[in-house]
């Protein structure tokens, strides 16, 4: 498990999906959480992905998930 | 001038077409300086839609970690820009550019032509295997604290799983997309929608639910998927009805009938029964959605053009891109709904965040009536969930003049001249519910007094109009600009 950190849950264990390369040289990455589905990309500005940074108005409960609804139920 | 345009508008088959028409109107520009994901393409595209009116389509071709890829924002971002479709010149009015499309709601019949799948420029370039989006997608963060990253702009094709042959239950709907992975995403989507039809179907009989996922299409499509038609209505008929030209179909490769000259076609089956975290997403109330578990859907192919364009669009506080991307294609099916029980309205203004409000002019026949209007209205397809806040004025006012709208609402109206129907449905997302999906609905009368009432219509002023004052105002404003030289 890796130990990239979720700007939004704050659990680790975010993967890699893919890198921005120019020349061969990498330039970004973007990560994902697989607790909480959170996409970001390392060359973000602090506001959004920095951790303890970003506005905690938007932080997801990864020890509730059960608290968000699924939509579509029969 | 106005014969080539028209025509010109009629030849366009596809997203660089009309790139192409509106370049020659100095309508879209080049964005070559290299820009970050974010937060640039954002503030560019932000920027731009603070004109309404004039503001160009932007083609960026130097985007930091995806080289040789092309992003286009704000196709469909001014009213100049959705003259130029319509094959009108830049500063048409918006009341114009409404009785242009209302006009041709339903008037001609559809073409549809059908593109052999090997010749179909959409199927250029073809991914079936080590599928990663973001190798075809160069995506940027919307909004500042979205989910993840969104395809904004997605027409997205699929057919009834209960009834898969019927061309005209085939639905064409914009839905936000999240990516979810390198070939995941989730679909956002509510019951009273088409798609979300299709997916309690799909998950009802255990059918498979196959889609292809549209980027960069012709203009004209674009502006149906968002509309509100029938359900057994085709979104590429109106399509081609309204744009007086063929529309041209090919097959995707899970079956699904696509344009042809699309840019980027993605095929993808739903996974029946589950749901991922989603959200939150900058929606057009101008505020986040909540976070919700949706349906998500694994990629099976990507179809390309060589070079492809990713379009995509900005959508948050208003104005954006979205509101002048579906404002009139969201008043003219209201106004050819309501006509054919009420031929008395003249004109539906729905532009305000997708008809969260609206304004409809009615030539009002006797006390009360466009109230009896309003109500029909709201049992319009789209008034269903929509139209929460109705402004009803006579037909001597035009909708789309706020300042004779305000008048109207001056002198026409009375504080207890209006009706709140509560608990009615609303969108989720509308922030002003009283819970997500329910709320209360607000008809204002601003119409004149008709018998029987007792006060009865003023005597109105008449100003002068006509030529001789339209020579006088040209003349003011001649010594004006003499004055200040």
């Amino acid at each position: 498990m890796s130990q990239t950190v979720c700007p939004r849950c704050t659990t680790s264990g975010a993967v890699d999906d893919y890198q921005g390369k120019e020349d061969g040289k990498v330039v970004w990455t973007i990560h994902r959480c697989p607790t909480c589905c959170f996409s970001w990309r390392d060359s973000e500005p602090a506001s959004a992905i920095g951790l303890g940074i970003r506005s905690a108005d938007f932080a997801v409960d990864a020890a509730n998930l059960d608290r968000y609804p699924k939509i579509l139920q029969q | 001038m106005m014969q080539d345009l028209a025509k010109r508008s009629r030849s366009i088959t596809s997203l660089r077409d009309f790139l192409e028409m509106l370049g020659d109107a100095g309508q879209a520009i080049t964005w070559s300086d290299r820009v970050m994901p974010e937060p640039d393409v954002r503030n560019i595209a932000v920027a731009a839609s603070r004109d309404a009116n004039g503001a160009p389509a932007i083609l960026f071709d130097n985007i930091a970690g995806y080289p040789g890829k092309r992003t286009a924002v704000g196709v469909h971002g001014s009213w100049d820009n959705i003259a130029l479709l319509l094959g009108r010149p830049k500063g048409t009015t918006i009341r114009e550019l409404f009785f242009e499309i209302a006009g041709r709601w339903g008037d001609a019949a559809a073409q549809i032509s059908t593109v052999p799948e090997g010749q179909a420029p959409v199927h250029e370039c073809r991914i079936e295997s080590g599928i990663n989006l973001y190798d075809v997608l160069p995506v940027y963060r919307i909004n500042e604290y979205d989910g993840g990253f969104y395809l904004g702009k997605a027409s997205v094709a699929s057919r009834d799983p209960e009834d898969p042959d019927n061309f005209g239950k085939q639905n064409v709907g914009i839905y936000r997309l999240q990516l979810q992975g390198p070939d995941s995403f989730t679909l956002m989507t509510i019951p009273a929608h088409d798609m979300g039809r299709q997916i309690l179907a799909a998950e009802r009989t255990g059918l498979p639910l196959k889609i292809a996922v549209m980027l960069g299409n012709h203009p004209g499509l674009a502006v149906f998927a968002a509309t509100p038609i029938g359900y057994e209505e085709s979104e590429y008929s109106y399509a081609s009805a309204m744009m007086g030209a063929p529309i041209r179909l090919t097959t995707s490769g899970n079956g699904i009938d696509i344009l042809a000259d699309s840019e980027i076609v993605i095929e993808a089956e739903m996974v029946l029964g589950e749901r991922v975290v989603e959200g939150p997403f900058g929606e057009f109330p101008g505020s986040y959605s909540g976070v919700r578990k949706a349906p998500i859907f694994k990629v099976t192919a990507i179809s390309h053009r060589k070079n492809p364009i990713f379009e995509n669009i900005y959508i948050g506080r208003g104005w954006t891109e979205h509101d002048t991307l579906i404002g009139l294609h969201t008043s003219a099916p209201i106004y050819a709904q309501l006509r054919q029980n009420f031929p008395e309205v003249t004109a539906v203004n729905a532009l305000y965040q997708h008809g969260l409000t609206g304004i409809v002019s009615v030539k009002n026949r006797m006390a009360g009536f466009a109230k009896t209007v309003a109500l029909r209205a709201l049992s319009t397809p789209h008034g269903v969930m929509y139209l929460k806040n109705l402004i009803m004025v006579d037909a001597d006012v035009d909708p789309f003049d706020l300042n004779q709208v305000m008048w109207a609402l001056s002198t026409r109206t009375r504080a207890d001249d209006i009706i709140v129907l509560p608990n009615m449905p609303a969108v989720p997302i509308d922030p002003s519910a009283v819970v997500p999906g329910k709320g209360h609905r607000l008809i204002i009368d601003a119409t004149s007094y008709l018998p029987p009432d007792p006060v009865g219509e003023a005597h109105l002023v008449t100003p002068p109009t006509g030529p001789d004052i339209d020579e006088l105002s040209k003349k003011i404003r001649a010594m004006q600009l003499g004055a200040a030289q």
